[in-house]
């Protein structure tokens, strides 16, 4: 099963990963169905997979998830849509102008080593427990991904290029067109990638903090109930969510940035 | 394919330079070597001066323009914290709460290691192995673990079993995956060599792979401090009964703002210092190592 050689994947080499990987995820269900055969099942404390699936297709029909899903988008919009903006526009003029990143990287070090969720109780008392402040704490969580990788990014741009653009003739909109658009947006992808996962965490603390409505909302609650079927179906809906975010961005890393795919 | 998952390249770079670098700026040298003392000295200059002006302004602002009796409540300055921070140390009251997260950060961290570093040689040298986990590492790692925050207060209570399990999911998807990326990275000339003198597996991880991925792992602990800090945090916030972030959700409640502060930079302080730890246990780790740029 080693395989030191490595030999270029064929396609049916990959048509078994993905098999392999199927069969797995097949037999934990299956053994998680099958240990409350063994095991006496106290609904207050586990679940099994056909208890949670009827949950999550009862929670679909009736429309919960949805709305529980859409409420939460909210302040994630705001606050993923600002994060991006500041932490690009930062991170390229951090990347641009080396005052202002000497100026400005070691306070930046300070706050990412941080661990600023710990602002969060703070942020809620300050701004309330509606979007705002929800969307205040996706935003501190989400900022610093852009603002590294744009600053990243910019530095990476090759200079002989842009020398190469000038002699030619080109104006500075081909110089950003053709040169630096191309080399910092794989970086800002590769950011957002990271900031989606922080994003979430945002969402999470900020509903188990305070909130009457939203995804983390409705998984403390359901905890609370101890109705943990309907707690597995929402935390289900969760880890879709989040593996279609990160591996789409991953697909469009890849589909967009074909040069950078080594990497 | 393998090596575009998880930890990605350019968060992981980011990550390094970020945690360490404190002060002086990556691009230094530009200027080499005829410039002034100016020119030298500029990044730490420019960088102190930067982080005064801001606890300047922070500190001033309050005599600057008039706060309202409601503002003031969510308000502190640089120098109360600075007070809180050294009442909080000369009365010993921050010990006991600090005690009690630093051990669910210390379990929590040496279980993630002694269990991703062995599965991460396992899934890199096998590809079956790999393929079987790979849905679950994806699905794990991509999901924020914030929401098993209350199916694990269900089963394991507000103790310190709760916040060793929520530190331990965190931390150990950067050490298993960073493992598995330096294990495959392994020189396969090497492992051919080793193997063809009659080394077992064992002997391979061991003589080969691990040494060869410790770049790699380092790398992964790195990060997995920096998650187990935020697991404490988090843990410690919605379901604990004591610690430090008990304090400061406690203190959030009581609009001790200072307090909060404070508790945050002990935080701070305390993931910088072990960050910088594992830079000088890297440095001896890896002291055998030739000259990158003379390899091969």
């Amino acid at each position: 099963m080693l395989d030191e050689a490595a030999p270029r994947q064929s396609f049916t080499d990959k048509h078994r990963k993905v098999l392999l990987g199927l069969l797995a995820v097949a037999i934990f269900l299956a053994a998680w169905q099958a240990v409350f055969l063994v095991v006496p099942f106290n609904k207050l404390f586990v679940s099994k997979p056909d208890l949670i699936w009827d949950a999550l297709v009862k929670l679909i029909a009736s429309g919960d998830l949805i709305r529980d899903l859409a409420i939460s988008a909210v302040p994630f919009v705001y606050g993923f849509g600002a994060a991006v903006v500041v932490g690009v526009a930062l991170g390229i003029v951090m990347g641009w102008r080396e005052r202002v990143s000497y100026a400005l990287d070691p306070i930046m070090t300070i706050f990412y080593a941080s661990p600023l969720v710990a602002l969060a109780p703070l942020v809620i008392v300050f701004f309330g427990v509606g979007v705002s402040g929800k969307a205040i704490i996706i935003f501190v969580l989400s900022v610093f991904p852009f603002i590294f990788n744009a600053q990243a990014g910019v530095r990476a741009v090759d200079r002989l290029l842009i020398n190469v653009v000038r002699s030619m003739g080109g104006t500075e909109r081909d110089l950003y067109l053709k040169v630096i658009v191309p080399s910092v947006l794989p970086y800002i992808v590769a950011g957002a990638r990271i900031a989606v996962g922080r994003g979430l965490i945002g969402i999470l603390v900020g509903e188990f903090f305070a909130a009457s409505e939203g995804i983390g909302y409705a998984i403390a609650r359901f905890g609370d109930l101890f109705a943990l079927d309907r707690m597995f179906a929402c935390i289900f809906a969760i880890m879709v969510i989040a593996v279609v975010l990160t591996e789409g961005i991953r697909w469009a890393e890849r589909a967009a940035f074909p040069w950078r795919a080594g990497q | 394919m393998g090596g575009a998952r998880g930890v990605p390249v350019a968060g992981r770079t980011m990550t390094d330079a970020r945690a360490l670098e404190t002060g002086v700026a990556p691009a230094a040298d530009p200027g080499a070597p005829g410039r002034s003392l100016w020119h030298r000295l500029e990044p730490t200059i420019l960088g102190t001066t930067s982080i005064v002006v801001l606890l300047v302004v922070w500190e001033l602002l309050p005599r600057l323009i008039t706060v309202s009796a409601g503002t003031k409540l969510f308000f502190t300055t640089p120098s109360q914290i600075a007070g809180t921070l050294w009442r909080l140390f000369a009365t010993g009251s921050i010990w006991t709460p600090l005690g009690v997260s630093a051990s669910g950060f210390a379990l929590g961290l040496s279980l993630s290691i002694v269990v991703g570093l062995p599965l991460g040689v396992l899934i890199g040298r096998s590809r079956t192995l790999n393929a079987m986990l790979d849905p679950f590492i994806t699905a794990f790692n991509a999901t924020p673990r914030l929401v098993f925050l209350p199916l694990l207060m269900l089963w394991f209570g507000l103790g310190l079993e709760m916040k060793v399990v929520i530190v331990f999911i965190g931390a150990l998807f950067p050490i298993l995956i960073n493992t598995y990326e330096g294990v495959r990275n392994a020189d396969k000339t090497l492992i051919n060599v080793v193997r063809s003198f009659g080394a077992s597996e064992w002997d391979i991880a061991r003589l080969v792979v691990v040494p060869n991925a410790m770049p790699y792992i380092v790398a992964g602990l790195r990060l997995a401090i920096g998650r187990a800090v935020l697991g404490v945090v988090v843990a410690e916030f919605f379901g604990s009964e004591s610690g430090l972030g008990v304090m400061m959700v406690q203190a959030a409640g009581r609009y001790q703002v200072d307090v909060v502060f404070s508790g945050l930079i002990v935080f701070a302080v305390l993931s910088l210092a072990m960050t910088a730890m594992v830079q000088v246990l890297e440095s001896r780790l890896t002291r055998w190592r030739p000259q990158r740029a003379g390899e091969e």
